[in-house]
């Protein structure tokens, strides 16, 4: 029988190409997780080891925003104390970002996240599909120079446990205009608990931020790194 | 006769200067008086994501002219279209409303392009 046929196969395909249509994702370690009202923001994390993430919302007050999201990632098997191969898994689902409270400082901004989820992931060594929730939090501080950012976003499901923790820290090289780019140097810890093992990873980025585009390229163990926002 | 004409060619001059006072010159007070901008210090407005947002509330208000965004200071200038008038607390709550904090609105007599040649010109002077 055509995998793509089985009833499984098929609703997975159709639910990550409604996803992918979309430009869907996790939003993982994004600095603003959503636009201002009335406006989209699309965000994507790729790496050359074929991890990704696509998500994309929409603002529908300056506080709240609703989107879609679709994640691949690998999970590493341990096999006799070693990681000798990993499961391929995939998620998708719906999101909402909240606001949760914002500092305005005379010269910086510091802001509280929800990001919560919930959807279907599957992958290897599964039989079948499973629902996830993924209930995250994320806090950031930002002047004209300077960026901290952290973050905890668990996805757990039946059988499913794939945590996110990550800092950033990152300065920008010099102040610009508004109309100008505005290059930064970011680097990011980030450890991901899986049910059966813990991996860590540590990427220095250059970050490039032109308006409403925002794009970062980055290299770690696992190869390179390329995350982008655009809010419109 | 031949006396006669350079008085009158002197009326007409004296008549068109007249004319340049109570027409012209109060049309150009007008422009000046429109050359006024609205400039707001605002907390909080330190990336381009954040000034995208309120660049986006600020063009949607239908008076809003040009507008200039000064990340480094903080401050957000806009115009009117020729011939209308901002109301300063309707932009100073779309400043609020897209999620920042205004600490001083002031009306100044420039438009936002002096504004934006007047901050460039301090930042080279430093």
């Amino acid at each position: 029988m055509n995998p793509l046929l089985r009833p499984g196969a098929l609703r997975r395909c159709a639910f990550a190409a409604l996803c992918g249509a979309l430009s869907a994702a996790a939003p993982g370690a994004f600095a603003l997780p959503m636009a201002s009202e009335g406006s989209w923001m699309t965000m994507g994390d790729f790496n050359s080891a074929g991890e990704r993430d696509l998500a994309v919302n929409h603002a529908v007050t300056g506080r709240d925003a609703f989107g879609l999201m679709a994640t691949r990632w690998k999970e590493p098997v341990l096999h006799a104390g070693l990681h000798e191969q990993h499961h391929e898994r995939e998620a998708a689902g719906l999101t909402y970002t909240r606001l949760l409270h914002r500092w305005n400082l005379p010269h910086a901004q510091a802001n509280l996240w929800f990001v919560g989820s919930v959807g279907r992931a599957w992958g290897h060594g599964w039989a079948g599909d499973r629902s996830y929730v993924s209930p995250a939090v994320m806090a950031d501080y930002e002047t004209t120079r300077l960026y901290l950012g952290a973050g905890f976003e668990p996805k757990r499901g039946s059988g499913l446990r794939h945590d996110s923790t990550w800092v950033r820290a990152g300065f920008s090289f010099y102040e610009v205009d508004y109309e100008q780019v505005q290059p930064w140097f970011v680097i990011e810890s980030k450890r991901v608990r899986y049910a059966n093992a813990t991996r860590d990873e540590v990427t220095p980025m250059l970050r490039l931020i032109h308006r409403g585009l925002f794009v970062e390229l980055g290299r770690n163990r696992e190869g390179t790194q390329f995350n982008f926002m655009w809010a419109y | 006769m031949q006396t006669r004409r350079p008085m009158s060619l002197a009326r007409h001059m004296m008549g068109a200067l007249a004319a340049a006072a109570v027409f012209v010159l109060p049309g150009a007070a007008l422009a000046a008086e429109a050359a006024q901008s609205l400039k707001l210090q605002v907390n909080g407005m330190v990336c381009s994501f954040c000034a995208q947002g309120i660049e986006k509330r600020l063009k949607a208000l239908p008076a809003a002219g040009p507008i200039f965004i000064d990340l480094r200071n903080k401050v957000v200038a806009v115009e009117p279209l020729p011939g209308q008038s901002l109301d300063a607390q309707k932009v100073a709550s779309e400043v609020r409303e897209a999620g920042y904090e205004v600490v001083a609105t002031e009306t100044v007599a420039q438009t936002v392009a002096q504004i934006r040649a007047e901050t460039r010109a301090a930042r080279q002077g430093r």
